[in-house]
């Protein structure tokens, strides 16, 4: 190419002859720009209509405050929508999606340069600036996107991994992008060739075009002209994608530019164990639970349009990977679907939320077993679907891994416990044994029914005081349920409380006094016996006026942490492995040298939910695992990362399906690391993991064992 | 079809033993740690009387004779959507013989008015004695159905009657019995008690329950007060029971299973 060769024809070789600064003609080629303008205009109607609509649904839903606090949610935004930290956590979506998004901006931008360049008179397309970013970068994201649609569509049309939903929706996204980049290559590339564009090179791609078409057609005026029509057919083509698609995206998953931003922005910012709200039971018209859309908050409406379709909910649902109905990605695709079916119809006959019964009709996600249901509950969301089926509500364990997985922050476990709540104080039903797990609550305080065990049966001969004979007590040792009734926790109790003891803490305990803290009752969706058992206890705890609280159970922990605050109960509580580990740091506890040479022991660690994932207690723990065992090993999902040990969210008292259970599942991924110990810090952790490893171990001693039990091994 | 349900407050039957308590004078178990509970049969009563209703249509009125605290019982039964309470306060003995309450309980059934059906459990879980159903009819002068576990209405008007199954030592007697009459009710597994919706718990919190005075019901009160008039409770004591494991032992698998087959004949015939 040789930009001094000059043609009488006036479209072909700008004149670049005056100019020394580098620079391009823009909307070289193009005529009747208005029409540019015109569709421009109208794309930005539909998609305004589309955001319009998502937003007049979203305000269907009942108030909730989630502006407050705006610097930690600019934060948030900068870390996790601009960031994209949870997006990039996984390998593939870390390429792709990275590439398509992070081109996006660079492009949206470039565009946006040109649109203040043209119409506004404003001189940026010019020097340097031209140059580098106009040029050289975008060009290089462009191919970048191109790259990242590559990937997206081998995974989705070769690996097909089973946590993707398959429409013909994210093909056509896909095409769509994958056009809109290919034609400004060749519309680039072409001005390129034909202008003669001495800076051509600093776009490397579009320089790729123009030779490429040099060297097949030739540059004769004919074959410049060819170029010249092409690219003027082309540039159209790529101005009627580019618009169609901005009409478009609002009606399609991609509206995720949107509602991910704003999710992220209106995301929680309370540990997730603090996610659960209350009920106003004084207003006798408060919905109890959900029932319909309409009892979502708006922020749980604006959840469902944030969905990415990306499917790590379901993929870390540990009630899932065991075969369960359970799935969080369809609950929520599949009540978005139901919002904008009832919501078009809101736009047809100007109705608010129509009986669901009549959507069945229309809706082939409904199977004919949930139809006969919602013939029993017209109204219902709980039953429409297979996913939201009581079968599939009531095998989630409320671990939170499927929230901590999503990259937008969906609270998917809320709105489980929010069908349940309708279930259980609306209609009452629910599974026999958490039935009966709730009426011993009701009327024993404990969930534990027929147990033979007393309060304080794990102190026999040991000198632990009540805080009625210890007023003076310096923290309350809060045992919990699962401890004291529960016959192989006793030990755990029994442990803790000689470690406490050794160590000159103060303590004293509830006794007889102590009451569940209310959490299976809140997690099983009866809000309202959790809220009578929290009052009881914080009644309790604050006529003894206590400060300080450590608990065994991180049950129990979290609720009184992160739930008694919402009824006026405030305290410093901490786990007892936190506790202990300040104590073992203190000096107040100390370990004999000699001793863990000869313990011998392999220890791998599993992360209780409500202390791990919920509270981001990971490292107390295993630091009193580390310093009270041989050798340390980390199971493959840790952490954050954890997999539930299947007793949380009442299931506990389920009798789980023998071949879908979650515990004989977390039992595999134990034994593979080959630890001759398995420590927990959860007494339901400890009696599921027990079951759990008692079915699989085969020949092998495997032990299970609440961390301050090792400790106190290693100490005597 | 009316129907009055009786119901007993009871200390809760399943506490740990460890948890029982029995008061000084050795008459009297005490409350200690033990939460107050409805007794299962009258729960039972009751579910048998809501579905019957679910069939029939009808008025359930549930009737209590104990201390204040008696109201919780009916406040559930008022959450499992019985239609009415009464409460006739005790301010006497805390646990009158049988006689005494049927007494009570046939009085206030009287003041209460029409009446198909009393319904109450086959016994209670704490005293266990099964005499108040029966002493009610007697008090009433109605005929009495015992272990009853399901109750059918059948005809119309005049010929209106009940169908009754009632179980028995050997199975099921069906009886076909004229209305107004008094049953008892035993467990089986579709009377199981339903859970009461939360929505109709907070609706009971503040539903009214009628209360009358022992002297409102027209009986003799200081009778009533003094409490077992029939029968005098002289010692009351907590089952000990002893619990040892034995190892038998044996060189071989025969001799072991001979020598555990000796040893239980031998504990057999020492019982």
């Amino acid at each position: 190419m040789n930009p001094t060769t000059t043609t009488n024809q006036a479209i072909i070789g700008s004149d670049f002859s005056g100019i020394s600064y580098p620079t391009r003609e823009v909307l070289w080629n193009i005529d009747n720009v208005w029409l540019m303008y015109v569709m421009f205009a109208v794309s930005s109607v539909i998609a305004g209509y589309g955001i319009y609509r998502r937003v007049s649904l979203w305000r269907r839903g009942l108030p909730e405050n989630r502006f407050d606090r705006p610097r930690y949610r600019l934060l948030m935004l900068l870390k996790h929508a601009l960031g994209q930290r949870r997006t990039v956590r996984e390998k593939s979506a870390a390429f792709f999606h990275t590439f398509i998004y992070t081109g996006f901006i660079i492009l949206t931008v470039a565009t946006t340069v040109v649109f203040l360049h043209h119409d506004f008179g404003l001189p940026l397309m010019e020097g340097d600036f031209y140059l580098y970013f106009q040029s050289f970068i975008v060009d290089v994201f462009g191919a970048l996107v191109l790259v990242g649609v590559g990937i997206a569509a081998v995974r989705r049309l070769v690996l097909r991994p089973k946590k993707l939903v398959y429409t013909d929706e994210s093909l056509l996204i896909l095409a769509m992008i994958f056009l809109i980049v290919l034609t400004g290559f060749l519309i680039e590339g072409w001005r390129i060739a034909v202008t003669f564009d001495p800076w051509g090179r600093w776009s490397p791609f579009g320089y790729l075009v123009a030779s490429a078409s040099l060297s097949l057609m030739g540059e004769s005026i004919k074959s410049l002209e060819a170029m010249a029509t092409a690219h003027r057919i082309t540039w159209w083509l790529h101005a009627i994608i580019v618009f169609g698609f901005i009409a478009w995206a609002p009606y399609t998953k991609m509206i995720h530019v949107i509602t991910g931003p704003l999710n992220i922005y209106t995301a929680r910012l309370e540990p997730s164990g603090a996610i659960l709200k209350k009920i106003d039971f004084e207003n006798p018209e408060a919905p109890l639970g959900v029932k319909t859309l309409t009892n979502f908050t708006w922020k749980d409406l604006v959840d469902f349009d944030a969905c990415t379709e990306c499917g790590r909910c379901t993929s870390v649902c540990p009630a899932n990977a065991v075969g369960k109905e359970l799935s969080p990605r369809d609950i929520i695709l599949d009540l978005r679907n139901l919002m904008h079916a009832e919501g078009l119809r809101i736009a047809d006959r100007g109705q608010f939320w129509l009986p669901i019964a009549d959507l069945k009709r229309k809706n082939s996600a409904i199977n004919p077993q949930s139809a006969s249901r919602i013939g029993r509950n017209p109204q219902s969301v709980v039953g429409a679907f297979p996913s939201t089926s009581p079968e599939a509500l009531w095998s989630c364990t409320t671990c939170g891994a499927c929230m901590e997985a999503c990259p937008v922050f969906i609270e998917q476990m809320p709105k489980i416990i929010d069908m349940r709540r309708y279930l259980v104080m609306e209609e009452s039903d629910f599974p026999d044994t958490i039935q009966e797990a709730v009426t011993s609550l009701e009327s024993r305080g404990h969930p534990f029914r027929g147990t033979q065990s007393t309060r304080l049966d794990w102190a026999d001969g040991l000198d632990v005081k009540t805080l009625a004979g210890a007023r003076d007590a310096e923290v309350l040792f809060w045992v919990g349920c699962g401890g004291a009734l529960v016959e192989r926790n006793q030990k755990v109790v029994r442990a803790t409380a000689q470690l406490l003891e050794k160590a000159g803490v103060k303590f004293a305990i509830l006794g007889r006094e102590e009451k569940c803290t209310g959490d299976p009752a809140r997690r099983v969706g009866n809000e309202f016996l959790f809220e009578r058992l929290a009052k009881e206890n914080i009644d309790k705890l604050n006529g003894y006026d206590v400060k300080k609280i450590v608990t065994l159970c991180p049950h129990c922990f979290n609720t009184i942490r992160n739930e008694y605050p919402q009824f006026g109960g405030h305290y410093e509580v901490y786990h007892h492995s936190e506790f202990l580990v300040m104590l073992v740091n203190e000096g107040k506890l100390k370990l004999p040298a000699d001793k863990l040479e000869n313990s011998g022991l392999n220890v791998t660690y599993h992360d209780p939910c409500y202390l791990g994932r919920h509270n981001g207690v990971y490292d107390a723990p295993r630091q009193l695992v580390q310093i009270s065992s041989r050798s340390f090993v980390e199971m493959k999902q840790n952490r954050e990362n954890g997999f539930c040990c299947g007793g949380g969210g009442g299931m506990s008292f389920v009798d789980e399906p023998k071949d879908k259970r979650v515990n004989q599942e977390r039992a595999r991924q134990a034994l593979v690391t080959g630890a001759d110990v398995v420590a927990v810090g959860c007494p339901f952790c400890l009696t599921m993991m027990e079951d759990g490893i008692n079915a699989r171990k085969g020949e092998r001693d495997v032990r299970v064992m609440d961390v301050a039990e090792l400790l106190w091994q290693s100490l005597i | 079809m009316n129907i009055i349900i009786c119901l007993k407050q009871i200390l809760d039957p399943e506490i740990p033993v460890r948890d029982f308590r029995i008061g000084p004078d050795k008459r009297e178990a005490v409350r200690g740690n033990a939460n107050l509970v409805t007794n299962i049969f009258c729960e039972n009563a009751l579910e048998t009387a809501l579905q019957l209703r679910e069939r029939t249509g009808g008025k359930i009125t549930a009737l209590a004779f104990g201390a204040e605290s008696a109201e919780d019982t009916l406040r559930k039964a008022l959450a499992m959507k019985a239609d009415e309470a009464v409460l006739v306060l005790n301010d006497g003995h805390p646990h009158p013989d049988p006689f005494t309450v049927a007494q009570v309980l046939a009085a206030a059934v009287r003041k209460i008015g029409a009446c198909d059906l009393v319904m109450t459990g086959r016994e209670s879980g704490d005293w266990g004695s099964g005499q108040t159903g029966g002493l009610i009819a007697e008090e009433l002068g109605l005929p009495c159905i015992s272990f009853v576990d399901h109750i059918e209405a059948r005809g119309e008007g005049t010929d209106a009657s009940l169908f009754v199954k009632r179980q028995t030592d050997n199975g099921w007697e069906l009886l076909n019995a004229q209305p107004p009459l008094v049953v008892t009710i035993t467990n089986n597994e579709f009377n199981v008690p339903r859970i009461p919706k939360t929505r109709d718990i907070m609706i009971s919190a503040r539903q009214p329950i009628t209360k009358w005075t022992l002297e409102e019901i027209g009986v003799n009160a200081a009778e009533v007060r003094a409490g077992q008039s029939y029968y005098e409770v002289v010692d009351l004591a907590i089952p000990a029971k002893d619990v040892a494991c034995q190892f038998v032992s044996g060189d071989t698998l025969e001799q072991k299973v001979e020598n555990l087959a000796q040893r239980v004949i031998e504990v057999t015939r020492s019982l």
